[in-house]
Order: C-alpha cells, then structure tokens, then sequence
C-alpha cells in the first residue's frame, strides 16, 4: 500500500515525460518536413529578400527627400534596414497554423486526433514550432548574406547573440497569436479574417514597418503593452538600441506574453471542444 | 437539349457560390466586418505615415488612397466572383479536380467560380469609401478607372491562377502560391515611386503589382493613349499565360503525373 503514492507520482512523471517527448518528436517531425520542402523555404527566403528590397526602398526614399517639419530627423541614422531586416525575418518564419487548424477543425479530423493519446494542440503547436526554426534558420542565413552584399554596418555582436534567444521567443508569440486566430475556426468558418486582423496589429502594433517609437506617444504606450510588440518590436529594437537593460526588457516582455498567450490558446481549445463533443460544430 | 455558353456557365457558378456564402448569415457578417477593420488598420498606418512623412518621391495621401482603393476593390471583387483561385492549389493537389474532368465545360472556369468569400464584400465596400473620399476622382474619370480596374483584375486573378498552377509540379505549392499572392498584394499596396532597378523588374513580370494598380493611377493620373495600351496589352498577356500554364499543367494531371497533398 506504501508504495502507491511513489507508483502514482511516477506515472505522472512518465506521463509528463511522455508528453515532452511527443511534443519533441513532433517538434523533429515539423522540421523535418519544412527541410522536405526546400523549395518552399528558398521561395520563402526569397520574399524576405524581395521584401528587404522594397522596404529599404520606401524608407530610403523617405530618407532622401529629407523635407523639413517631418519625421526624418528622428528616424535612425543608419535608417530602418536593419530593424525591418529582424522584424520580417521573425513576421515571415512563422508558419500558417491557423489554416491547419481551420482544415482539421472545418473538417472534422479533428474528432479522429481526439480518439489519439496525444493531446492535439500541442502536437500540431510542436511541429508548427519545428517548421519555424527551420525557416528561422534558413531566413537568418539569408538575411545575414543580404547583409554582407549589401555592405552595411553590421550590428553589434551582443545584440546578434541577443537576437538568436530573442527571434524564436518573438516568432513563438506570433505561433500562439496565429493558433489563437486558428482556434477560432469553432465558430466561424474560415480564418482568414481573424488572421487578417492580427496580421494588421502586428504591423501597426508590433512595429513591422517602424519602430512604434516613432508613433504618438499615447499610441507607444498602448502598442508596448499588447504581445505584438513582444513579438517583433521588442527583438528588433535591438539594432537601434543595443542595451543590456533593452534585452532583458524584451526576454521579460516575451517570456510574459508566452505564459499568458498559452494559456489563452488552451481555454479556446477547451471551449471549442465542448463544442465539438456536443456535436455542435 | 439547351445548351448554355461559357459566361453563363460560370455565372450560374459563381452566383451559386455567393448565395452559399450569403447562407451562413453569421459568418457573413462577421468575416466582412473584420475585413473592414482590417483594412481600417491598413488605412490608419498610411494616415500615419503620411502626418509623419507627407510624401515618398512624391507620391501624396490622396494617390495612397487611390492605389490601396484600387487594389482593395480588385481583391473584393475577385474574392466575391472568382474566390476559386483561393485555395485552387489545394484542390489541385488533393485531387479534387477528379470530378470537374468528366464535365463537359471548363475546368478552370469551374475551379474560379466554386467559392465566393464573404470577406470580398468587406473589401469592396471599404474600397468604395476609400476611392470616394480620399481618392481625388471625378465623374470624369470613371472610364479610364473601368478600363484600369478591369485590367488589373483579369492581371491579378490570372497571376493567382499561374501560381496555383504550379500544383501540377509542386507538392509544397500550396503555400508558395498563397505567399506568392499574397506578395503581390503586398508589392501593389506601396507607392511606385519606390520601385527601381531590379526591385521594377520584378513588380512588372513575376509579381506583375505594377501592371494590377500602378499603370491604372498612371493612367488615371496622367491618362496617354500609351498608358491605356500597356494596361490592356498587359491583361491580355497575363491572361493568355495563365490559360495556357494551367492547360499544361491539367495535361500533366490527366496522365497521373501530378504530386498529392500529402507528398
């Protein structure tokens, strides 16, 4: 009888580690099958260029015409390069998850995962995951040749290193933001505009195009304290100021945004397969 | 036995496909509204931009508008009337085309017509009320805007089209052509002032943004008789190039060549 407890706290510690280990598996499994389709990864590191491309191209012309009584004199000296180099490279890694949640919810797959050991979110959550640092990795390296070719003043190494921690943590709550989007395929039948609409507060909110400093201060305040900010804006300020107290700013923000996005994504998942189980989808 | 043409073929489609998306009222409203509020987002960051910036190589406000009206409208519209090219690759690569084959009219009619998208009329309206209240447009402008709008619509769904296609041969095209459509969206919401070099190149052949809404405000802006050729001419060519890759592509599909969703 004594050694009940020990069993049973054992189990759970196998469960649990049991569940890592899926979830790591299925982390390998996404990766996998983003290296598996290379050629979408070279497309995708293609538009990161293009998007360099046409980006710089609209912040140097602003830059160049320099007229008075306008923003220009508070824009960085190096201009906006670098900063829309970070915030494109983590907006652009981050896989459609909310489509495949919308297939398997619109579907009903979802029902046939359901009857699996495996907890479905999750899964589906590790190997979005795995893909993402797939495309961080390959996005990163072309980042870093454009870069080099392009022959600009490269940012300082701390914040390089800073930004290898900083970029998954970033593109992981844009994961979380997209899944959320995703889940709400319970109730509507596509997911697109729910996906539409964030994709819009990242940009104006998360800083895309420009440092949300650069934004009325009322407006500032507001986008720091939402989870777009922590997705780009927090990383990418980095090659703008490249502080200690900046990164542990940005980690602080993300790690909090990560917790509270998580558990937002698991109270969706629960509600919507209440519904799914009374059969009311 | 009555026989019905082409046109009528696919409007009888696409009619049946916006009644479907009319059904699920709920669902209507709610993915038009959120599209307006997304595009209010869209609109907000240029109104920023350009209180902040005023002009970008002298592109103002009021060309912003007419460029994202335009393009906000041919977006809505294909989405309402052909909102097929959507998700076209899936269909191609799961295999769903199976059953348009044994019927005797198009298949690239059929696949453009089977979905209509609620959010499409989110567009357009907003749309609307961009091009009537910051455009700049008068009454007498409303033919070249015809002939611009319409160009840049049969541009756009056919460079949707191309891309789709590339399920023929892609198992990954899914997601590269709705990357790569969505690229072009992307390209044809900045003012042209900024493309040059290769950056031009690119927006004037494989993502063709500045056929689909920067020689419509040319056009619009400093109408010429060359302008409203190039729009026209650049219709034809990207129309007769989707027709024709999707063709081959259907060929392949035919003889079983064609990769699977899950390859």
């Amino acid at each position: 009888m004594r050694s009940m407890p020990s069993l049973t706290i054992e189990a759970a510690a196998h469960d649990r580690f049991g569940a890592l280990r899926s979830a790591l598996a299925a982390v390998r499994l996404g990766a996998e099958g983003a290296m598996a389709g290379w050629p979408v990864l070279l497309g995708r590191s293609a538009f990161y260029v293009l998007l360099m491309i046409v980006l710089t191209a609209l912040w140097n012309k602003v830059i160049a015409e320099r007229l008075p009584g306008t923003l220009v004199a508070a824009l960085p000296a190096g201009g906006l390069a670098l900063y829309i180099g970070v915030t494109e490279w983590i907006g652009l890694s981050v896989p459609a998850i909310h489509l495949r949640l919308e297939d398997d919810i619109r579907s009903g797959a979802v029902e046939t995962h359901l009857l699996r050991p495996k907890a479905y979110l999750v899964q589906r959550f590790s190997e979005s995951l795995g893909a993402m640092l797939v495309r961080m990795t390959v996005m990163g390296m072309a980042a870093l040749v454009l870069l080099a070719a392009c022959g600009r003043t490269w940012p300082p190494l701390p914040a390089l290193a800073a930004l290898v921690v900083l970029g998954p943590l970033g593109a992981t709550i844009g994961l979380l933001l997209f899944t959320i989007a995703g889940l709400s395929a319970f109730w509507v039948r596509r997911t697109v505009p729910a996906f539409l609409i964030l994709q819009k507060m990242l940009f104006l909110l998360g800083g895309l195009f420009a440092p949300v400093t650069l934004y009325p201060a009322w407006l500032t305040r507001i986008a720091l304290a939402t989870p777009f900010a922590a997705h780009m804006y927090w990383p990418a300020s980095l090659t703008i100021t490249p502080s200690a107290a900046e990164m542990a700013k940005a980690l602080a923000a993300q790690l909090i945004w990560i917790g509270l996005l998580a558990g937002v994504a698991a109270l969706i998942w629960r509600t919507g397969l209440k519904k799914v189980l009374r059969g009311d989808l | 036995m009555a026989r019905t043409s082409l046109i009528e073929n696919y409007a009888h489609g696409a009619a049946a496909a916006v009644r479907a998306a009319f059904a699920d009222r709920t669902n209507f409203i709610l993915q038009s509204l959120s599209m307006v509020v997304n595009n209010g987002f869209m609109l907000v960051l240029w109104f920023m931009f350009f209180a902040g910036f005023r002009s970008v190589g002298g592109w103002k406000l009021s060309d912003m508008a007419l460029l994202i009206g335009l393009i906000m409208s041919i977006v809505g519209v294909a989405g309402i009337a052909f909102g097929g090219y959507r998700d076209m690759a899936a269909t191609i690569l799961s295999g769903e085309i199976d059953a348009l084959l044994t019927q005797p009219r198009s298949v690239l009619a059929r696949l453009l017509s089977r979905d209509s998208s609620p959010s499409g009329w989110g567009d357009f309206a907003t749309a609307v009320a961009i091009l009537v209240a910051f455009a700049g447009l008068s009454w007498r402008d409303l033919p070249l805007f015809a002939m611009g709008w319409l160009s840049g619509l049969i541009i756009y769904i056919a460079a949707a089209t191309t891309f789709a296609s590339l399920a023929f041969w892609i198992s990954g095209a899914r997601s590269l052509a709705r990357d790569m459509t969505e690229f072009v969206i992307l390209v044809s919401t900045y003012p042209g002032s900024i493309y040059s070099g290769a950056s031009k190149l690119i927006a004037y052949t494989l993502l063709p943004a500045g056929f689909i809404v920067l020689t419509p405000v040319r056009l619009l802006r400093h109408p010429s008789l060359a302008t409203l050729a190039t729009v026209i001419g650049a219709a034809a060519v990207y129309a007769a190039i989707a027709i024709g890759v999707f063709h081959i592509g259907l060929r392949r599909y035919r003889r079983g060549a064609t990769p699977t969703m899950g390859a």
